[in-house]
């Protein structure tokens, strides 16, 4: 009788962990990894189809020296930081709420859990249906003698400050951030805080030294996507927003559906630098908070 | 009894005190909060000559549903193609993402850092970045303006959420099970069947619900890739509300929002489960 | 110094489930009390009662003889220690065991060098530093201990605190807790199933059935004279015989036998003998006629099982035995008096000294 030897043993283990890789990963690095290559290849003006052979970085100056595009980054920066850490706060406290037993937390939670498939573009026609100057809004304010025209009610859509966007954001995504703590404070369980306050800790003392450090990593993950998304994301800021500045995806879009071909390298430019933006952004943010996390 | 023994119960039923008073107000501001913004989206759809500053409509009318389901407004149409899109691609990312969540989750390996980042790049880069460079290469492919390209670029959002889930599943499960069945006389696909996929079913639930969900309202990439030719529903909103027609703007609206809330029903009790979701919070 | 007493303590759950029945018990100042029963039996709910993570739902707790129900946990000093410990996964070992002080804002110099001593205390000096993650059960059993230690607790309760660990730390880990407890004079009051874990610890043992508190003493006397047949079944009695008592003498179907101990004063009463009391032999008084039915030798010692009329009785003699003894042969057995306990008849349709109940 002969004994497979550890080594052949493990190599079989390897393989089966690639197999299992694999389609995964070809399609991400196909599609996904692909799709950048390519967006990065034309975004240097190089088409040999259409006789561009020599690769330049002109796009990137014209997008560089186009001050719409620091207007967008900030604004659009303005629009994730925000909607971000306003929704992460209210999310903790939504999940708070619903975590312990009552009756009727079915329903309440369902109702929660209902706002995660509702659409972005669902969303954003909401708020702008209740927000806007002559929404239902200012429409009850009318009627309550709050206000007497519709201009007197605060732009919130179409406005500087993008509140509109922010709203629709912080709407969207307090449950998105709120189920992940929900299941990471029902993973964690009550005793950890049964036991600080068996050795004294108070009400607010158990949530800064217990509750919040057990659900800090779960609330990271969560907003680091919550922020990565309204960070790219399109059809919310051009429905809510101003047309200047619009959020960088919006004026990437308009560039590259600008009937203009020369505009495409530029668009493609653009498209590299929110890649670069977001993941330079988030790394950094990782990196600040992973440094929170193991100090406190 | 057993109960008790695990879950400690840190606040007790008491008749009355000011914090569960502060309690049910916030849970009453928050369900106010989830529901207003659909609240004007409901009347619209039934609003007939609702006019500034009436809180409510004059009169009501089925105008804009009867309209949403005539054939002239495409919005069946587009119910199918959203729909079958959809499926497809829950369909595909099951096929793909279970078995790279039990790599991930089961295993651990040289590299498994790398991957796992190469699997969530999608969720940290904005689908808009790569979406371009990606037309252009399915211009030449032929795919372009096609329900196949949709149906692919809707697959590089939804693939992390599908790994993430099974791969947060997978970390708490028994392979010995299927060493068990395997002893028992079940060939490897029997394995798969009767022991893997029963106890991993809650993630592939979730993850599945997740993905259908994100393909259900993607909007850039469709318009992108679809280049127009694929109007899926958000396509068709779109379009209504540009063209300021609230009423069908809200029907549509609701028709948009009514089959997420179907899934949901039927799975509900699946997101509460503390692996399926938690696999998220584990970036 | 706290002396604990419970009043008429009860607690019911999902309005019809009683975990805890009427429960009254006087826990003397700087004793180590156990509370012991099968799972499910209410001891953990009492625990949480006394430290108040539970409202009773009537009754009464005093500490010194001041109700606490009104005083909030974190100031109760009543410090519970988990049964799988609950270190804090993302603070190190320090911060866990200096987690108390910190809540009671002492200085941070004060706390660092409480925290060197309790590790001292609980033998494991200078892993101020290290996660939980990096130390064995019996290290985090102890590093728990210190972290509820270190606040000087009222009362100090251990839930199941051996349980997680295995045989030879057990050993171990009890000596610590024996002498740190007499060596702090601390009220410790602990649960546990294992009635070996609190025979060999505790002062005072309360046992309880369904709620219920059964008999609360000294643990000898759960040997030698419990007061009913489940708890002399709990603590391993295994003989049991009826009959009637009746001037010092318990006459039962197979014979009678002088029963000088009794926990009855007379009439209809049960004849309690442990299986190491029982001789193979006769000695001409208290003596009965058996049959064996089977025997199995165990090593250190060999164990019977003897027919009496439509009676089985149990006798462990020395392993030597068995070579004078088969199996159906005829055999007197001898019971000594001193040996023998009377009991109440032992209620029908009960089974609750079963260590697997709940």
């Amino acid at each position: 009788m002969r004994f497979p030897s550890p080594q052949t043993d493990r190599g079989r283990q390897n393989l089966r962990i690639a197999l299992l890789l694999t389609p995964a990963i070809s399609l991400i690095i196909l599609l996904f990894m692909g799709g950048l290559l390519m967006g990065f290849i034309r975004s240097l003006n190089y088409f040999p189809l259409i006789g561009l052979n020599e690769p330049n970085l002109e796009a990137y100056r014209l997008v560089f020296t186009d001050r719409e595009f620091f207007a967008s980054f900030l604004l659009t920066f303005h629009i994730a930081f925000t909607s971000t850490v306003i929704a992460s706060i209210l999310a903790v406290g939504a999940a708070l709420l619903l975590r312990p037993t009552f009756r009727g937390k079915k329903i309440i939670s369902f109702f929660f859990q209902m706002n995660l498939t509702f659409p972005h573009l669902v969303g954003a026609i909401g708020i702008l249906f209740l927000f806007s100057q002559s929404g239902f809004l200012a429409r009850i304010l009318t009627n309550a003698d709050v206000i007497s025209r519709p201009s007197e009610f605060p732009a919130l859509i179409y406005d500087r400050y993008a509140i509109g966007i922010i709203l629709q954001y912080i709407w969207k995504e307090i449950p998105f951030i709120g189920v992940i703590v929900l299941a990471v404070l029902q993973s964690v369980g009550e005793d950890y805080e049964a036991v600080a306050q068996s050795l004294g800790a108070n009400r607010w003392q158990r949530f800064r030294y217990v509750t919040l450090p057990l659900i800090m990593p779960g609330v990271l993950s969560a907003s680091v996507i919550v922020f990565a998304f309204t960070f790219g994301a399109y059809e919310i800021p051009f429905l809510l927003g101003r047309s200047y500045p619009a959020a960088l995806p919006v004026l990437a879009v308009r560039s590259y559906t600008d009937v203009d071909l020369a505009a495409k390298p530029q668009a493609m430019a653009m498209a590299m630098v929110i890649a670069v933006l977001a993941t330079m952004m988030i790394l950094a943010y990782m990196n600040l908070t992973r440094r929170y996390v193991r100090s406190s | 009894m057993a109960s008790i023994q695990s879950a400690t119960q840190l606040r007790e039923k008491l008749p009355f005190n000011w914090g569960s008073l502060l309690r049910w107000l916030g849970i009453a501001m928050l369900l106010l909060w989830l529901i207003a913004p659909m609240i004007p989206l409901f009347i619209w759809s039934i609003a007939y000559r609702w006019f500034f500053p009436n809180i409510l409509p004059a009169s009501y009318n089925m105008r804009a549903w009867e309209y949403a389901f005539s054939p002239a407004a495409g919005a069946l149409e587009s119910l199918y193609i959203t729909t079958y899109i959809a499926v497809v691609v829950t369909l595909l990312s099951i096929l793909v993402g279970v078995p790279a969540g039990r790599a991930l989750g089961l295993h651990r390996f040289r590299g498994k850092r790398i991957i796992e980042l190469l699997i969530l790049s999608p969720t940290i880069i904005p689908s808009l970045a790569v979406i371009l460079g990606i037309h252009v290469v399915f211009i030449r492919l032929g795919i372009a303006n096609s329900v196949l390209g949709v149906i692919l670029v809707h697959l590089i959002p939804g693939l992390p959420y599908m790994t993430l889930v099974m791969a947060g599943v997978f970390a708490n499960y028994d392979p010995q099970f299927e060493e068990q069945a395997r002893s028992l006389g079940a060939g490897p696909i029997a394995t798969i069947w009767y022991v893997m996929i029963p106890t991993v079913m809650p993630g592939i639930i979730v993850g599945g619900l997740f993905t259908f969900l994100i393909s259900w309202a993607q909007y850039i990439t469709t318009l992108i890739i679809g280049g127009g030719r694929v109007q899926t529903l958000p396509l068709k909103l779109f379009n209504f509300v540009s063209s300021t027609d609230y009423p069908v703007t809200g029907a549509l609206g609701i028709i948009f929002i009514a089959p997420g809330v179907l899934v949901l029903l039927l799975t509900s009790r699946y997101l509460t489960g503390r692996s399926a979701v938690g696999g998220i919070g584990n970036i | 110094m706290t002396q604990v007493r419970l009043a008429d303590l009860t607690k019911i759950f999902d309005d019809d489930f009683a975990a805890v029945n009427d429960l009254s018990l006087d826990i003397e100042s700087g004793t180590l009390t156990a509370l012991l029963g099968p799972s499910g039996c209410g001891k953990t709910t009492t625990m949480k009662m006394i430290a108040g993570l539970l409202r009773p739902t009537a009754g009464d707790i005093y500490f010194n003889d001041n109700s606490i129900l009104d005083i909030a946990p974190e100031k109760r000093g009543a410090v519970m220690v988990f049964q799988n410990y609950l270190l804090f996964p993302y603070m190190n070992v320090g911060d866990n065991i200096g987690f108390g002080l910190k809540m009671r804002r002492v200085d941070k110099r004060e706390i660092r060098r409480r925290v060197a001593e309790m590790l001292e205390l609980v033998q494991l000096p200078g892993i101020e530093k290290r996660k939980p993650s990096q130390l064995s059960g019996g290290q985090q059993q102890r590093v728990a201990l210190a972290r509820a230690l270190i606040v000087e607790p009222n009362v100090l309760l251990l839930d199941e605190p051996l349980s997680n660990l295995d045989a030879h730390l057990r050993d171990e880990m009890r000596e610590l807790v024996r002498s740190i407890q007499r060596e702090l004079q601390i009220t410790t009051i602990f649960v546990t199933h294992d009635q070996e874990e609190a025979v060999v610890l505790a002062d005072e043992i309360a046992l309880m059935f369904d709620g219920v508190l059964q008999q609360y003493a000294p643990p000898a006397e759960f040997f030698e004279a419990p007061s009913t047949v489940a708890i002399a079944r709990f603590f391993g009695g295994l003989n049991f015989i009826p009959g009637t008592l009746e001037n010092g003498a318990i006459h039962c179907p197979c014979g009678s036998f002088q029963a000088p101990k009794s926990g009855v004063k007379a009439g209809v009463s049960t004849l309690s003998i442990r299986p190491e009391a029982i001789q193979l032999g006769g000695r001409g008084h208290n003596d009965v006629e058996g049959v064996i039915r089977s025997h199995v030798y165990v090593g250190r010692y060999a164990r019977f099982r003897i027919d009496i009329g439509e009676f089985q009785v149990e006798a462990v003699t020395e392993p030597s035995q068995v070579q004078h003894h088969q199996d159906g042969s005829t055999v007197t057995l001898h019971f000594p008096p001193e040996k023998i306990w009377v009991l109440p008849p032992e209620e029908e349709h009960k089974d609750e000294g079963n260590e697997s109940a709940g």
